[in-house]
């Protein structure tokens, strides 16, 4: 794999992006990540618009889905890309949609660090939100009491896609829900591996953008439904 | 023999030899083939003898025979959707393992090209 001047920066961390019909956005976005990361992976998931070409015009990495498979399958993507490189030791999964601010993802990388930790997610509501629905609102801590019900593990914002982890949760994490219902599947894989995991603050902004874009609400009834047909037919 | 009687009983002939005589049939399981089998003979014998679908019905506690043949067609309906559900999600997954693939060679591939044209 490539080692460019720029990979000099964080050259053990690799930031994966599902990239989804965002080339208004995704090219800001690459650019503000690349004055602290080297090493960006776009995982182009069949979008529509010309991302693709956004992407590699920015520099970053392009793995390009010929055909749309959803968010879940695009960050499995990234990752087993990344997973490629042995010198990759940390990955952060990011929106590439801009709200969220890879400060806080430097932060998260120092506390896995710090405290040996297998995988650190970000979390809205210990940290500030501007710009959020009081429905969303709602909506997003209902979300975090059935997921806590469900896989006994505690997280205040399981749905975030703003997520640090080791390479041994890389390897292990296998997502095989291509949907949006790939941010339990991770939940899920802490529980199954006992992987030692924390929350950090992160701020998101909503722009009038992402929230023009953001899964509608009735996702969560499609995410419930599959959920509990994926579990049964585990079984 | 009345002529629909003929007729359904062609039919579910000829579905029978479509079903064992297609050389796909080869890959279902055995088990399957005789369900199948089994299934044509009753649907036969119950075109033929209409009144014993009153018999069978009656006897597991059901009073007519054509709310009998509703309940089972409901099940196979049921049984059919549930199966192709599945099976949708099986390619589903083979899909996503080839186009991961296919994604990441070419990612591979561009990225070899960079390296040697420097």
């Amino acid at each position: 794999m490539t080692k460019t001047a720029s990979t000099q920066l964080h050259a053990d961390t690799a930031i994966i992006i599902p990239v989804y019909n965002e080339a208004e956005m995704v090219g800001s976005v690459i650019k503000e990540i690349q004055t602290k990361f080297g090493n960006i992976i776009c995982v182009n998931d069949g979008s529509k618009d010309a991302s693709g070409k956004v992407i590699v015009d920015s520099g970053a990495v392009l793995v390009d889905h010929p055909i749309n498979l959803g968010a879940g399958a695009a960050t499995q993507t990234g990752i087993d890309y990344a997973l490629q490189d042995p010198a990759n030791k940390y990955f952060v999964t990011i929106d590439a949609d801009g709200q969220h601010d890879i400060n806080d993802a430097i932060r998260m990388l120092a506390h896995l660090k710090k405290n040996s930790l297998d995988i650190v997610f970000g979390s809205r509501f210990k940290g500030t939100v501007e710009n959020i629905s009081p429905i969303k609102q709602v909506f997003l801590k209902l979300a975090a009491v059935f997921s806590t019900r469900t896989t006994g593990i505690a997280l205040t914002d399981p749905h975030i896609g703003l997520r640090v982890f080791n390479r041994n949760f890389a390897e292990n994490l296998k997502l095989t829900l291509p949907d949006f219902t790939h941010a339990s599947e991770v939940i899920h894989r802490v529980g199954e591996g006992n992987f030692k995991y924390d929350e950090v603050a992160a701020s998101v902004t909503y722009s009038d953008y992402s929230k023009a874009k953001g899964q509608p609400m009735l996702n969560a009834i499609n995410i419930t439904i599959d959920l509990f047909f994926h579990r049964i037919s585990k079984k | 023999m009345i002529l629909i009687q003929a007729i359904l009983v062609v039919g579910f002939g000829i579905f029978l030899f479509r079903v064992l005589a297609n050389p796909a049939s080869y890959k279902l399981k055995a088990w399957i083939k005789v369900l199948v089998a089994l299934f044509v003979v009753l649907a036969i014998a119950a075109v033929i003898v209409p009144g014993v679908t009153n018999e069978i019905a009656e006897f597991v506690g059901v009073t007519r025979g054509a709310d009998l043949l509703l309940y089972m067609l409901t099940m196979a309906f049921i049984f059919t959707i549930m199966n192709g559900y599945i099976q949708s999600k099986k390619t589903q997954e083979k899909i996503t393992t080839l186009a991961r693939r296919i994604a990441i060679n070419e990612a591979n591939l561009r990225d070899f090209d960079k390296q040697s044209s420097k």
